[in-house]
């Protein structure tokens, strides 16, 4: 990816510069030591204010019973009440349910095209279609959806003409209709997303290990299940992860097409905080939730994605 | 026997663009049918039978500039975006640069919590964002939409930076410290230059999510002074006269289109820097 020619000349371009350096580099050798530090530490005060700082203000205002007036200290009693409450229960359920529905199909999609597509040239000349739907803001996305599945029934109409169906369908008075909706929209959105990774992926494997293969006379189909896939599943479990964590934090659609609905069968997580937050005002309350969504949060960062990004490096 | 296999190879061939055709249709479809209803007069959206072939209108294009300030939700956008890039550019390339050339203790562990930042709900730092934000008289301000769309995407951009700066060669450094060149002066005069095209996808990728997000810019922004076209969107909804589908999808064209555009341009990138260089594409 380095790009010889200019790092050259940039090299010359460096090298006048050396006297005034000299005497820096002489009057400072603990600034040396220190200068590593001192580069990544903007980044990190930074990024501190936007996670270090809210997590502990969520640890705090958890404690309280923070409605429209002063803070009101309330102990556990957020906590109690949570664990008690079957719609913070449920709202875990809907984004595990969802969420893995959704990145199981969106995988094994990704995967197929990605194997149909990654050593044929002329699909590479249009694969860029692929691409469209991951380029439309998620908010577009969800109209389109919403449009389409309730407020103009477009697809009942397409299905009753093809003679699948002989009547309109009540798609939001259905928990399932309702999460199919998400998952449909989610899976349209964001396959491309792993699609152009495997095929990058696939892509960047030695083409002689497949050549040797096939002179075995081992089929398209066995080199890739046995040499293929298993080469690449560093990057499958990257962008996975990757995916997972966008579709556990699934709010746009949600906020847009099922508002949660029906009887709170399709509110995820974060519409739950959302909700209890900035609807009913209840902060103390949303913010236990966020608390126990930030203990999850840490301990799959710790034992999950650590160690997929190491041996993605490898 | 080899006819038969001849004729396997052209059946698999024929599978082949029959399922890509497939997805390829199923990812157009909706898009042009979209565009269809950003093009025909609003009383031909919500119809009892849905209409597949309108009349051409541009109602919708009219409305947007006319009936709502979508200069300023556009000038929004396009200030806060560039802005929060800005940022990230100056906080990224420092930080990426110590954490792919400099060995010290803790490194690794401070590169994995930027890296875990990106995996925050946007939902568990919401509450705190907002009050922060209160406190400090930010709110329904593009400035604050700067600092968010920043903060969500240095932990991608950092990532993609050094993922990019990890594949210069030492020698190259080493040849310009022996020649007396300091630190900051080798970041800026070797390493940058040789890195462009990984700047320029971080910044390409941080763009697009930073259109793209909806939660932290709707609880900020609540006035057209803030607006951005993300949140826009959803405001669309008219009151009393219900969603105004024709307006939503000529603004989703609009956004879309820059982004398309810029995608096209850095398609070869595109695989490293969405998985932050984890991918070698």
């Amino acid at each position: 990816m380095s790009n010889p020619d200019l790092s050259a000349t940039g090299a010359a371009n460096a090298a006048p510069a050396q006297p005034t350096h000299r005497r820096f580099k002489r009057r400072s050798k603990r600034m040396k030591a220190l200068l590593p530090y001192m580069l990544v530490a903007p980044a990190v005060l930074y990024l501190m204010l936007i996670t270090l700082y809210p997590g502990i203000f969520a640890i705090t205002q958890s404690f309280y019973n923070v409605k429209f007036g002063p803070w009101q200290w309330a102990g556990f009693d957020n906590y109690t009440r949570l664990m008690g409450d079957y719609q913070f229960w449920g709202a875990l359920w809907n984004t595990l349910v969802i969420g893995s529905i959704s990145l199981i199909l969106q995988c094994i999609i990704a995967l197929t095209l990605a194997f149909y597509a990654y050593r044929d040239p002329w699909v590479q000349g249009w694969r860029i279609i692929f691409l469209i739907p991951m380029l439309f803001m998620p908010s577009a996305v969800a109209f389109i959806y919403k449009l389409a599945f309730l407020d103009a029934r477009v697809v009942a109409d397409l299905f009753i003409r093809l003679g699948l169906l002989d009547g309109n369908v009540a798609w939001q008075s259905s928990i399932w209709l309702s999460r199919m909706i998400l998952i449909i929209a989610d899976v349209w959105q964001w396959t491309p997303f792993l699609f152009i990774i495997f095929v990058a992926g696939l892509q960047a494997q030695d083409e002689e290990v497949e050549e040797a293969a096939r002179l075995d006379g081992a089929s398209w189909y066995a080199i890739f299940w046995n040499i293929s896939l298993p080469m690449m599943k560093p990057i499958i479990a990257v962008a996975l992860i990757l995916r997972a964590i966008d579709i556990t934090t699934m709010f746009t659609n949600v906020f847009i097409i099922t508002k949660g609905g029906p009887a709170f069968g399709t509110e995820t997580i974060s519409y739950f905080i959302y909700r209890t937050g900035f609807k009913f005002f209840n902060f103390g309350y949303a913010s236990a939730a966020s608390v126990i969504m930030l203990i999850i949060t840490i301990i799959i960062a710790q034992f999950v994605v650590k160690r997929a990004f190491v041996s993605a490096r490898t | 026997m080899a006819s038969a296999r001849k004729r396997s190879r052209g059946e698999s061939l024929a599978l082949r663009y029959a399922i890509l055709g497939a997805w390829a249709l199923f990812c157009l479809v909706p898009v042009l049918w979209f565009l269809s209803i950003g093009l025909r007069p609003r009383i031909e959206i919500i119809t009892p039978q849905p209409i597949y072939f309108p009349t051409f209108s541009l109602d919708a294009w009219h409305m947007i500039w006319e009936d709502w300030p979508m200069g300023k939700y556009l000038r929004n956008s396009v200030l806060a975006i560039i802005g929060s890039v800005i940022i990230d550019l100056i906080l990224a390339i420092p930080a990426a640069y110590s954490l792919s050339r400099f060995e010290y203790k803790g490194r690794d562990d401070i590169g994995f919590y930027i890296l875990s930042t990106r995996m925050m709900a946007p939902a568990i730092v919401a509450v705190p964002i907002f009050f922060l934000f209160r406190n400090f008289g930010l709110l329904d301000t593009i400035w604050a939409l700067m600092l968010i769309y920043a903060a969500i995407n240095l932990s991608f951009v950092t990532w993609i930076i050094r993922s990019y700066m990890l594949d210069i060669p030492k020698e190259l450094e080493d040849a310009a410290k022996t020649d007396g060149a300091g630190e900051l002066r080798i970041l800026w005069e070797i390493i940058i230059p040789a890195i462009l095209p990984g700047i320029i996808t971080a910044s390409v990728i941080a763009m697009i999510f930073a259109i793209n997000e909806f939660l932290f810019t709707l609880l900020i922004a609540s006035t057209p002074d803030a607006y951005t076209m993300s949140v826009a969107l959803a405001n669309f909804t008219g009151g009393s006269d219900g969603v105004i589908y024709n307006a939503i999808a000529l603004v989703a064209f609009l956004a879309f289109l820059p982004v398309f555009l810029v995608v096209v341009l850095i398609q070869k990138h595109l695989s490293r820097g969405l998985t932050m260089g984890a991918v070698k594409g």
